[in-house]
């Protein structure tokens, strides 16, 4: 090989060059990656300042609610006498030209009814399980909202610009015992991010139902429904282009390894596990939420 | 707190000044193996994105431009592997007119095409882009000895299959 041919190769390389508008794809890519380590930020903000937004609440929620218009409404489950009736508790709406806000705070109540059962329920222990979840995730659910409506209105008052909050809330169908309310944070500024958090109450005991529930004692669950998850994920890439999870990433701390306890998932109507990511826990912000159902058959040897 | 968000905006910065100064290099790299213009632009983005994101995770912003390189490669490595081997026709092929010496620089790209992809990577990164050995062993994750190699395989090879094309 002669060093010319080399230097020829060179030049004819160097020629090769982005578009115009290739070039204004790349920026506006930029830009998008800068605004989604934006979201992901305030993201681990609230889990951070979690504790310290409670204190703050208690003198929150006693204003809004004095007033008797408690809308009764959505689903009710009927359980061994126990209903879980989910009520608005707080429905705040802001409109400007730019900025909305839809924000429909669920509440869970319990109405123990003696009705078709004839058996008074009040005392029964499932009741005052299930009393005490209730207050457990309202406190919950009302920490993150609050939180949410709070940034809204320091944008509000700081910022002009263009922005969109909605947080809905919906009851699963679930099979039996099981109670499961969806609560959705949808948030547009530049670019939309939407978020679903899932609350999920074993009606025969009244308990809180947390991953580990479902399995018999030491069961290696989240070794198995991570192994699945990975197979999942390489399967969907392997399919469609379009699709991208963070698995093989150079930043290996980005890289799904595996589950925790406090992954989101649900008990669909099948009966299956479905675990539920937000936007950008393992994939790019663009894949949106990302859920993968467990197939029974995997998890039959170690599920209660 | 307050100094990790320091920490990540100014990595963020940075990466992104290294993108913006360097984007023809990555598109150039990308292009060579890819030979479509779309393509090499969408790894230069997949890229771009990812390097932003992973920002944070950055330890050391000197290494920035480094590191954006190692992304780009495992990109365009990773696309290839999707699309399988690259097939050319003879008539995609610009042929110039005149001179002489022209066609012994497309036996030689011919031959460069030929190399495995990281050998490849290795030769274009040194003589195109004038990489010291030590930062495209870096750039590959490779140790020194390993680039080494690539380098003198790639170079042998390319001397020979030119020797070939001469009888």
């Amino acid at each position: 090989m002669s060093k010319k041919g080399i230097e020829g190769l060179k030049r004819e390389y160097e020629e090769v060059r982005m578009s115009e508008s290739q070039v204004n794809a790349l920026k506006k890519t930029i830009e998008r990656a800068k605004q989604d380590n934006r979201n992901k930020n305030r993201i681990r903000l609230w889990r951070m300042t979690g504790t310290a937004v409670a204190a703050a609440l208690l003198v929150f929620i006693i204003l809004p609610n004095t007033s008797a218009n408690v809308a009764y409404a959505m689903a009710e489950l009927p359980f061994i006498g126990n209903v879980v009736k989910v009520v608005t508790f707080r429905d705040y709406s802001y409109e400007s030209e730019q900025q909305i806000a839809e924000i429909d705070v669920p509440k869970l109540d319990v109405s123990e009814t003696d009705g078709e059962y004839g058996i008074a329920t009040a005392e029964a222990p499932a009741t005052l399980a299930l009393k005490d979840t209730t207050d457990e995730l309202n406190a919950e659910i009302e920490e993150l909202t609050e939180q949410i409506i709070r940034e809204f209105e320091e944008f509000v008052q700081k910022e002009s610009g263009v922005k969109e909050v909605m947080i809905s809330h919906e009851t699963l169908v679930t099979p039996e015992p099981y109670f499961t309310l969806r609560l959705v944070h949808y948030e547009a500024a530049a670019d939309g991010a939407e978020y679903v958090y899932y609350y999920t109450i074993d009606m025969s005991t009244g308990e809180r139902v947390k991953l580990a529930d479902l399995f018999n004692e030491n069961a290696d669950y989240i070794g198995i429904i991570s192994a699945e998850i990975i197979r999942q994920m390489r399967e969907r890439m392997a399919t469609d282009e379009k699709v991208s999870y963070w698995l093989d990433e150079e930043m290996s701390d980005w890289n799904f390894k595996e589950i925790t306890d406090e992954t989101q998932f649900y008990i669909n109507e099948n009966n299956n596990i479905v675990i539920s990511f937000n936007e950008g826990d393992v994939a790019p912000m663009y894949m949106g939420v990302v859920t993968f159902e467990i197939p029974a058959e995997i998890l039959a040897e170690i599920r209660k | 707190m307050q100094s990790f968000s320091g920490k990540d905006k100014t990595n963020e910065a940075v990466v992104e000044t290294v993108l913006l100064e360097n984007y023809d290099r990555y598109y150039r790299l990308a292009y060579s193996y890819v030979k479509n213009e779309a393509d090499a632009a969408d790894i230069v983005q997949n890229g771009a994105y990812k390097a932003i994101r992973g920002s944070v995770s950055l330890r050391n912003a000197e290494y920035a431009g480094t590191w954006i390189y190692r992304i780009m490669l495992n990109e365009i490595f990773r696309f290839c592997k999707k699309k399988g081997p690259q097939v050319v026709s003879l008539d995609e092929i610009p042929v110039e007119q005149g001179k002489e010496d022209i066609y012994e620089d497309i036996d030689l790209k011919e031959a460069l095409d030929s190399l495995n992809a990281e050998d490849k990577a290795v030769i274009q990164l040194r003589f195109f882009e004038d990489k010291p050995l030590n930062e495209i062993a870096e750039i590959l994750g490779e140790n020194l000895s390993t680039v080494k190699s690539r380098l003198y395989r790639g170079l042998r090879k390319l001397r020979i299959q030119l020797a070939v094309e001469e009888l």
